[in-house]
């Protein structure tokens, strides 16, 4: 049974990027380039943007959701005639389900690193001594007290 | 000798602290074009455009601003050696320069910590500076060893072009921008049939990224180039050892060496290539190597 819940759409209109669901005409424009939909027979970037038209909250927010699937390309962005920019719509869905602890372990240990390092990527010993080796300064330790303050309470955390 | 200009680089995660070789190269080229790069204290991550973006929009807004404050402190524009990183703050300064609440949102938060995000610099990916500023007919004047023969394929991937209001580098369609770099150090650019599409890095699917990445690969190698240039360290990390992985998943031999387009750059200026690491590539440049070296005479 499909859960239609209308009032879905007005939470994802207060997302940022969200509220451009309701341009959509369903014309497909952002299917014919879209990367996902390339390689995947389930992804299609119209179906999800007339899920959320459609209230269908069950669907998008949840475990292993197909959204994941979505390459971030930004073509259906450069191809939406209306606007709508589908990616956008995907991020504010991503984020709902961030809320909701759905994501996938690779967006937490990104913020772990970023938040604990303020780096994505780990300096090593190779690292160290390859700068040495090309006369490069040592790296500086990022001023990581400064971004707590600017993150959403409890996004970092494992159970955030 | 004429005043030297002025820019502030971002290298970001991936070049400081996984391929400072490329950080190198940018170093050792833009003073010969006539740039003093001014190193700003206090970047963090830009941050991440693609996971911590899906986290919360509007904490990767507000990181992305605080470093944006930082050049503006100093009153010098932005410039980034990565797509991610130009991803991450030209979208954020795009679009907070535009929407007075959201940067007021960001901006109660960038308060706690001093800040303040005004929207009186640019964030320009250095692909545009090389362009616009220092123009193609200069980086051939700067030229020592013209690549002259050598068959250069050039991938742009995503995040370069797109999305192209935002992004500000080239046509996200028929862009020209990596083949006129390359015809200015006097190597030969080819095209190939996937040069705009995406290597699949992102895509959270185990069985999609490795056909996306098999199709680029086998574009690329069917114009049999000397090397593949890019313009972006995560493109090349998804290239370097990613043909290492596609060989074992595919029982494939992809084997182009891979190069950061400022290591081919400095390469034809004459620079020591110990300068410029490309001895840490997996895919080892041996051929290509003698080829400069033999050019070089």
């Amino acid at each position: 049974m499909v859960k239609v819940d209308l009032k879905f759409r007005d939470r994802l209109a207060e997302m940022i990027g969200g509220e451009l669901h309701n341009l959509c005409y369903q014309c497909g424009s952002c299917v014919a380039d879209c990367a996902a939909a390339r390689y995947s027979d389930e992804f299609n970037p119209r179906l999800i943007v007339l899920k959320t038209l459609l209230g269908m909250e069950d669907d998008l927010i949840k475990p292993d959701s197909l959204i994941w699937e979505c390459t971030n390309c930004f073509t259906c962005f450069e191809r939406c005639p209306q606007g709508v920019k589908p990616i956008e719509v995907i991020i504010a869905l991503k984020n709902m389900m961030h809320d909701r602890k759905f994501s996938p372990d690779a967006v937490k240990s990104i913020i772990t690193s970023v938040v604990e390092t303020g780096r994505t990527a780990i300096v090593n010993d190779t690292v160290k001594r390859r700068r040495e080796e090309l006369g490069l300064p040592p790296l500086k330790k990022p001023p990581v007290d400064e971004l707590l303050p600017l993150m959403k309470p409890g996004m970092e955390g494992s159970d955030g | 000798m004429a005043e030297m200009k002025k820019i502030a680089p971002f290298f970001g995660c991936m070049i400081n602290a996984k391929y400072p070789q490329f950080e190198s190269s940018v170093r050792q080229t833009m003073p010969l074009l006539g740039y003093e790069l001014v190193d700003l204290d206090g970047f963090t991550c830009c941050p991440d455009p693609i996971y911590f973006q899906a986290a919360d929009k509007l904490s990767w807004l507000s990181i992305a601003a605080r470093n944006i404050a930082l050049a503006e402190e100093a009153e010098i524009d932005l410039v980034t050696c990565c797509s991610g990183c130009t991803s991450s703050l030209a979208e954020a300064n795009h679009t907070l320069k535009r929407d007075e609440k959201l940067r007021e949102k960001v901006n109660e938060r960038l308060g706690k910590i001093g800040k303040e995000f005004k929207g009186t610099v640019n964030v320009r990916h250095i692909a545009t500076v090389m362009r616009d500023d220092v123009g193609y007919e200069k980086i051939t004047e700067t030229v020592k060893i013209p690549l002259d023969g050598f068959k250069v394929v050039f991938h742009y991937g995503c995040h370069l072009l797109k999305p192209a209001e935002i992004m500000n580098v080239d046509d996200p369609v028929n862009p020209v921008i990596l083949e006129n770099l390359i015809k200015a150090i006097g190597a030969e650019p080819l095209s190939h049939r996937e040069k705009i599409n995406c290597c699949g890095k992102s895509c959270m699917n185990e069985d999609m990224p490795p056909k996306m990445m098999f199709d680029i690969l086998s574009s690329v190698e069917n114009e049999k180039p000397d090397c593949l240039c890019l313009i972006c360290p995560t493109c090349f990390d998804q290239y370097d050892i990613g043909q290492i992985k596609m060989n074992r998943v595919f029982d494939k031999k992809f084997e182009t060496p891979v190069v950061y387009y400022f290591q081919l750059l400095a390469l034809a200026q004459g620079i020591n290539p110990d300068l410029i690491g490309l001895k840490w590539h997996k895919i080892k440049p041996k051929a290509f190597l003698e080829k400069i070296a033999a050019l070089a005479g």
